[in-house]
């Protein structure tokens, strides 16, 4: 079987859709993990021991097991429970908190680097300790982590592919779809390919030259 | 739940066959991060450049859309043989494991300071000797800790291999759950036994870790009876006053 350039062409229209998709759902994906990690960290060292042995079981439970078994989880079992929900809903919960598991880890080693004496500060300007979070801590803390971060919306954005084993129409799916309708592989796959390691290629490149930003300022 | 009993053979199955999977592709991994990582350091710019385009390709995409080209389209480019799923598995995983391997080895590689490859070769040691003898020794103890993320990550990577046709752990599962239809049961169970191989994966690697030839001797060096050898009486008295 050899390349077949119209057939490529034809099935462009679909596999763009799968772009767009990939790209709203690695959107919607990294709100959730930074959003969400960010909570998990100021959880886990303010709530306590209660607060912080729940939030070091979760991190452990989402690193631990693979997502395809907790994108199956979720999209067979919790319909058992009662939850019943869309598959890319459900994709898109799994992806973010996982990945809000692995950010807590960032933030929480970002917020124990910063000095004591600027909490006491704080204190002694008689700040609320949310302001002191709100407008101190976080945002430190948030800076910080950055580099970091953006990793994992890169491992997010690779990770996307994955929500086709539970029928979310991103890319990798759509290039499923368009080779069971013709029964023509090759195409789809390679393109599909080249399109996820093309998308990457900005990312990366952005990526490099904030850090490169990053580190001349801190300097 | 009871009727869960009888697939315990199937599971078995299922568990050992990732098992393996994940342990030959992590040594697979490891093989290709050490060959690519030392290229990227090479002083030869075509090298250095080969190994870090494979790089950078390896890490653009997800390992799933790797096993998926190479498994399906592949085989349709005229004159390419069709590899068994195992294989193919095993070869795509280790591939994109080792890129990401290969950065691991390569931080590790530069942190290990350049006059210890200086005096080797100033001592007359070859190239590969000076690498495999002095340097990388040194560079394991930083590698190996970074390795050991990688390899409970390529653990959960291994999932992958059920749409390839592979029967393993997952697609075990996911045969139980047609047949039961006690979904619940059957995805907790496979979280706990993945949960387990990892576990298992990370106690292995802090095994290597310690026993790593700079870990031990620093280790060595730490001890109370440490104090007892003579080297450092000569060093306490000459620094303290008489």
């Amino acid at each position: 079987m050899s390349w077949d350039w119209d057939y490529a062409a034809s099935i462009m229209p679909q596999l763009l859709f799968g772009v767009v998709v990939t790209i709203l759902v690695t959107i919607a994906c990294s709100a959730i993990a930074l959003a969400g990690g960010l909570l998990m960290a100021i959880v886990q060292m303010n709530a306590g021991r209660a607060g912080h042995y729940a939030t070091r079981v979760l991190q452990e439970i989402f690193r631990g097991v693979p997502i395809l078994v907790l994108l199956y989880f979720g999209f067979y079992a919790l319909p058992e429970i009662g939850v019943l929900l869309p598959g890319a809903v459900v994709g898109i919960l799994v992806l973010g908190v996982v990945y809000a598991a692995y950010c807590s880890e960032v933030y929480r080693g970002a917020l124990m680097t910063i000095p004591v004496g600027l909490r006491d500060a704080s204190a002694a300007l008689g700040l609320s300790p949310f302001a002191m979070w709100h407008r101190v801590l976080i945002p430190i803390a948030v800076r910080k982590s950055l580099p970091a971060l953006m990793n994992y919306v890169l491992v997010l954005y690779k990770q996307s592919s994955f929500l086709f084993a539970i029928g979310v129409p991103v890319l990798l799916a759509q290039a499923q779809l368009a080779g069971y309708q013709s029964f023509r592989y090759l195409e789809p796959y390679t393109i599909t390919g080249v399109l996820y390691v093309l998308m990457n290629v900005p990312l990366v490149l952005y990526q490099r030259r904030f850090n490169l930003r990053l580190a001349a300022g801190s300097s | 739940m009871t009727g869960l009993i009888e697939f315990l053979p199937a599971v078995g199955q299922g568990l050992l066959t990732t098992a393996s999977i994940a342990v030959l592709s992590i040594v697979g991994c490891a093989l290709v991060a050490i060959v690519l990582g030392v290229a990227r350091r090479s002083r030869n710019q075509v090298v250095k450049l080969a190994a870090g385009s494979i790089v950078e390709l390896l890490r653009g995409a997800s390992v799933l859309i790797y096993l998926f080209w190479v498994y399906y389209a592949l085989p349709l480019v005229p004159g390419l043989p069709h590899f068994s799923p195992l294989v193919v598995s095993i070869v795509v995983l280790s591939l994109v494991g080792g890129a990401y391997g290969a950065e691991i080895v390569v931080s590790g590689l530069q942190a290990v300071p350049r006059g210890q490859a200086e005096a080797s070769q100033a001592l007359g040691l070859s190239k590969f000797l000076t690498l495999t003898r002095i340097v990388l020794p040194q560079a394991l103890t930083q590698i190996v800790p970074a390795f050991a993320s990688l390899a409970i990550d390529m653990v959960k990577w291994t999932s992958v291999v059920s749409f390839v046709g592979v029967q393993d752990l997952l697609s075990v599962a996911n045969t139980i759950r047609t047949i039961t239809y006690s979904t619940v049961g059957v995805y907790v169970g496979v979280a706990l036994l993945y949960f387990l191989l990892c576990l298992l994966t990370s106690w292995f690697f802090q095994r290597i870790e310690h026993s790593l030839p700079l870990n031990r001797a620093l280790r060595a060096a730490s001890t109370p009876d440490a104090r007892s050898c003579p080297a450092t009486l000569v060093l306490k008295s000459q620094g303290s006053p008489p």
